[in-house]
């Protein structure tokens, strides 16, 4: 019976048990650490345990097609997805000055997370097959379609899923082989940007937040206040942490945002340096079964959307982590399969499923 | 597409590109895994402190004043118990129909319905107590009792004022208190390591510290110290419950040594005159009765005065909070004979015996300017003894020009002229002790030898408050010695003052007390009509300030149409004699004459302490 149900797998069914098993128990974990976050709210975390489910058969689900399914789609995807956001643009449900929702009646769709993947598989699609080193042509085509993209989700404004979407748009470009000359000087340019970029491209809370980063104390209780309260959570955790659902920060409302962007900060009040270390050691753990993945795809493809993919996992991780800590300025970025959220939970186990498929697929030509 | 060899370099780009941002990845990691770790153990502490700053609240708990009590422990100043209704907000209340139940027997204001509306939710969210009412009367608090089961988290609590139960009979000697200012609280809190400045509070008129008197002046001891109550609360402040308590340190209660019973005679006898009472124990130098008069009630001002009723008594042309007792300068007159004449034992000048024959007037023979006595026709041949008991002001006027000036105040200085003789006074004024010194610094104007015949008589520019007066009084009657005056007697170290003489021994001491108790007692005695009053022996001087220079009764007579240019009627008397307990001093603003004025109020104040002994 077990042998037969084996062979379907083998067979039939494509998965990577080293991803799937640790995203599961991330996923687990994350609902654990909700419900202190969320001070023992039933309701969100009953609302949370339906997205994890839901979400990971997306992902097994999405991990079954043919990598070239993709490949073929991309187009149509990045199409749709391009469409949702314009049409949250025009359509969409505003919270606290953010047009970032389409409500679609069950559930409200946060459609930038659904272009963060999208754009990184048709980039790779358009990519994989241009000899290297990019063609400069190429390359502003590519350009253009993600500093459009970025701008679209930039207006909504959602600074940091803009960022992110920057990145992986990039990631891919440089992955797929972008010439370092032509690095070189747009990072140059880039630093002589930056005077316009602050001037012109930054909403005023943008600015201020990024002033708030570095120094903090100047206004504890304006713009500081969750960098210092994050600080404090985070710190006040000592090594072994104050004890599962027993965080002051957090359960008595001084954590801004615990259940979202500032979980990482209850789990470090709660848990301490030591769960911390172990969190982190997970993340790594996925992270470096992606790069092991992308390194023996069966083509170029497979490995740019890997590549591309995974780095968007990482950046988002990152981003975070350095925020959390103080370390950059404060934009609305979940800790990835940990915060409250249905769009971005969901959307990484989109990601993760057709990093699956393409890691698993074997080339049509040994069949 | 691509061919093979440019796959194969392809991929190896791929690598290395991948590989190199995983490195620089790693890097942001570590930095991320090294900031946790400053965080979370290198600073532990200081985020372990910042996180229990933010969940604890202290709030102080205010502590309760000392009672004062008079010597015979009868309480003066008390914590009087009014009591408050106050509701729960954060719990479910319906304040208009709160308001509508409870109104049919209870009154609001518009300002208290007002008042619970404005703060109901602040209140609320932040879980404390809102009062509805303050200061409920006994019928309304009956009224709430038999109906209390009908509302849940509503219920009277105890809240205290400072009362003064003679509030009109110790007005300056006591004094009030009143709202303590942010600077005062500052100071408090850090001498009791203290900080937080939100407060429990125990009186309905919250912070208060001693402003005059007694009440300043012992404040400290008084005061009690904060207790401490440490809440667990959350971001906005709530308070959820109640971690630590460290109850207040009620102030120590303070034994005065004012006499209530005197104190009602003082108050009684002077009849809201402008003037003062002030009477010391000799064995140790303790106020028993301190009066300043017309007087006024501390607890208006203590629990908040009407602008209207403010301003009355500060235009009042009586000068209610004017403390005349330790403020109030007047010349001593002719009290400060007795002073005078140990001058004359003490230098030689004069003994005994010694006799002159008294004109009615002294002549200055440096130009011819004449001093006048009270008496037309003058005393006849007088000595020292006659001269204090009849006032003979010739007497005095040549012992006075015999004198030298520098001997003369250092003399006075020791009878306390000049200086302040109380411990625990309020604001004491000095009164003024003149030297050609201070006349050229003040007047400009150099030393006459008629400045110095004046003072004989205690007039011109010589002037005491009724509390040097009382002081001055009690050396006499301690012949030469007497512990500073004080209020409260702290006996581990009184401070004693000892009159040093070389020529000046009991016999003389004693004859002084002859002398004074013939004001009384002799025929010719100046304040004879005080014989009736008594039934033991007083020895007293009395004294007629006059304001306006007249050469005769008939010029005084118009003088005296204005009420302010009346002489003041002053006397120091001690007793019962020949073994005395008591020392006093009355003065009484424009009353005319020290004997018969005067004297009378001296005399009921002596009585009641003798009586109460």
């Amino acid at each position: 019976m077990i042998k037969k149900f084996s062979n379907i797998f083998r067979n039939g069914v494509y998965i990577d048990q080293y991803l799937f098993i640790s995203i599961t128990l991330l996923s687990i974990t994350g609902l654990i650490f909700l419900y202190s976050a969320s001070q023992g709210n039933i309701e969100t975390i009953i609302k949370q345990s339906f997205f994890v489910f839901f979400g990971l058969i997306l992902m097994f689900a999405v991990s079954q097609p043919d990598p070239d399914f993709y490949k073929n789609n991309a187009l149509l995807f990045l199409l749709i997805s391009i469409f949702l956001v314009l049409l949250t643009l025009l359509t969409g449900k505003e919270i606290n000055g953010a047009k970032r929702w389409l409500n679609l009646g069950f559930f409200t769709l946060q459609t930038s997370e659904i272009i963060k993947i999208t754009l990184p598989v048709f980039l790779a699609a358009y990519l994989f097959d241009k000899p290297l080193p990019i063609s400069l042509k190429n390359t502003f085509l590519t350009l253009l379609l993600i500093f459009f993209i970025v701008n679209l989700i930039r207006i909504q404004p959602d600074l940091g899923t803009s960022l992110v979407i920057l990145i992986a748009g990039l990631y891919i470009l440089f992955l797929a082989g972008l010439s370092w000359r032509f690095i070189g000087i747009s990072f140059g340019l880039f630093i002589l940007s930056l005077p316009y970029i602050w001037n012109n491209l930054l909403e005023p809370f943008q600015k201020q937040r990024i002033l708030t980063l570095l120094d903090p104390n100047a206004d504890p209780y304006g713009s500081g206040w969750n960098i210092t309260q994050s600080k404090i959570a985070i710190g006040s955790g000592g090594l072994q942490g104050k004890g599962y659902q027993q965080g002051s920060q957090a359960h008595l409302d001084f954590l801004p945002e615990a259940e979202t962007d500032f979980i990482f900060s209850v789990i470090a009040e709660e848990f301490g340096f030591f769960g911390v270390c172990v969190l982190l050691l997970v993340f790594c753990f996925i992270l470096f079964r992606c790069l092991y993945l992308a390194l023996n795809a069966r083509d170029r493809f497979c490995r740019l959307t890997i590549g591309g993919l995974s780095l968007l996992f990482l950046s988002t991780i990152f981003i975070n982590l350095a925020m959390v800590v103080g370390i950059i300025p404060v934009v609305g970025m979940p800790l990835p399969f940990i915060s409250k959220g249905g769009s971005s939970l969901l959307s990484f186990y989109i990601a993760f499923g057709i990093i699956i498929s393409m890691a698993t697929h074997k080339k049509l030509m040994r069949r | 597409m691509i061919d093979l060899h440019e796959r194969v370099s392809e991929r190896k780009n791929f690598f290395n590109r991948l590989l190199l941002i995983y490195i620089f990845f790693t890097f942001l990691f570590g930095f991320i895994v090294f900031r946790t770790y400053t965080l979370q153990v290198s600073s532990f502490s200081d985020y372990e402190i910042a996180a229990l700053k933010n969940k604890t609240r202290e709030m102080l708990v205010q502590p309760k004043r000392g009672i004062i009590y008079d010597r015979h422990g009868e309480i003066i100043v008390n914590n009087a118990p009014s009591y408050n209704l106050i509701i729960q907000p954060s719990f479910e209340i319906n304040l208009d129909l709160l308001f509508e139940d409870m109104g049919s027997y209870i009154s609001f204001s518009n300002d208290e319905i007002k008042y619970a509306y404005d703060n109901f939710s602040k209140k609320a969210s932040l879980n404390r107590e809102l009062v509805l009412k303050q200061e409920l009367t006994k019928e309304e608090i009956a009224r709430f009792e038999v109906r209390s089961h009908r509302y849940e988290n509503v219920f009277i609590a105890e809240r205290f004022s400072r009362e003064n139960l003679y509030p009109k009979l110790f007005a300056h000697s006591i004094g009030y208190i009143g709202s303590l200012n942010n600077e005062d609280l500052e100071t408090i809190l850090v001498e009791q390591s203290l900080q937080p400045k939100e407060t429990i509070f125990n009186y309905s008129n919250g912070y208060i510290e001693g402003k005059t008197g007694i009440e300043k002046i012992y404040d400290k001891s008084l005061r009690g110290v904060f207790g401490k109550r440490i809440y667990e609360v959350d971001a906005t402040g709530k308070l959820l419950n109640l971690v630590e308590e460290i109850s207040p340190i009620k102030g120590k209660d303070l034994k005065t040594s004012l006499d209530l019973e005197s104190q009602k005679t003082a108050f009684l006898e002077m009849k809201e005159r402008r003037g003062a009472v002030v009477a010391v124990e000799l064995a140790t130098g303790a106020i028993v009765t301190y009066l300043s008069s017309p007087s006024f009630s501390v607890n208006k001002i203590a629990n908040g005065l009407s602008q209207e009723e403010f301003k009355k008594l500060i235009s009042d042309k009586d000068k209610p909070f004017f403390d005349r007792a330790v403020q109030g300068r007047y010349s001593p007159a002719s009290t400060i004979k007795p002073a005078i004449g140990l001058f004359g034992i003490e230098k030689g000048i004069i003994d005994w015996d010694y006799t002159i024959n008294d004109p009615g007037f002294f002549v200055l023979p440096e130009d011819n300017r004449v001093y006048r006595g009270w008496k037309k026709g003058g005393h006849g041949n007088i000595n020292l003894n006659d001269a204090i008991i009849e006032s003979s002001n010739t007497f005095f006027f040549s012992l006075a020009y015999e004198s030298d000036i520098d001997d003369l105040t250092e003399h006075l200085a020791k009878f306390g002229f000049g200086r302040n003789v109380c411990n625990d006074c309020f604001l004491p004024d000095s009164g003024l002790l003149p030297n050609p010194r201070w006349k050229m610094n003040t007047h400009n104007f150099g030393w006459f030898k008629g400045d110095t015949v004046n003072l004989g008589v205690g007039q011109g520019y010589l002037s005491a408050t009724p509390i040097q007066l009382a002081y001055y009084s009690a050396l006499l009657a301690n012949k030469g010695s007497i512990n500073k005056l004080s209020f409260v007697q702290d006996y581990s170290d009184p401070i004693k003052d000892i009159i040093k003489t070389n020529n000046i021994n009991v016999t003389d001491w004693n004859n002084i007390h002859q002398s004074m108790i013939g004001v009384i007692d002799h025929p010719k005695g100046t304040a004879g009509r005080l014989r009736s009053l008594k039934d033991y022996t007083i020895a007293a001087k009395s004294g007629t300030v006059e304001l306006v220079s007249t050469e005769t009764k008939e010029d005084y007579k118009v003088i005296r149409e204005n009420e302010g240019n009346r002489d003041h009627a002053i006397i120091i008397a001690f007793g019962p004699m020949p073994n005395p307990k008591y020392a006093v001093s009355v003065v009484i603003e424009n009353g005319e004459s020290g004997g018969s004025v005067a004297g009378p109020v001296a005399i009921a104040v002596m009585n009641t302490l003798v009586k109460n002994d």
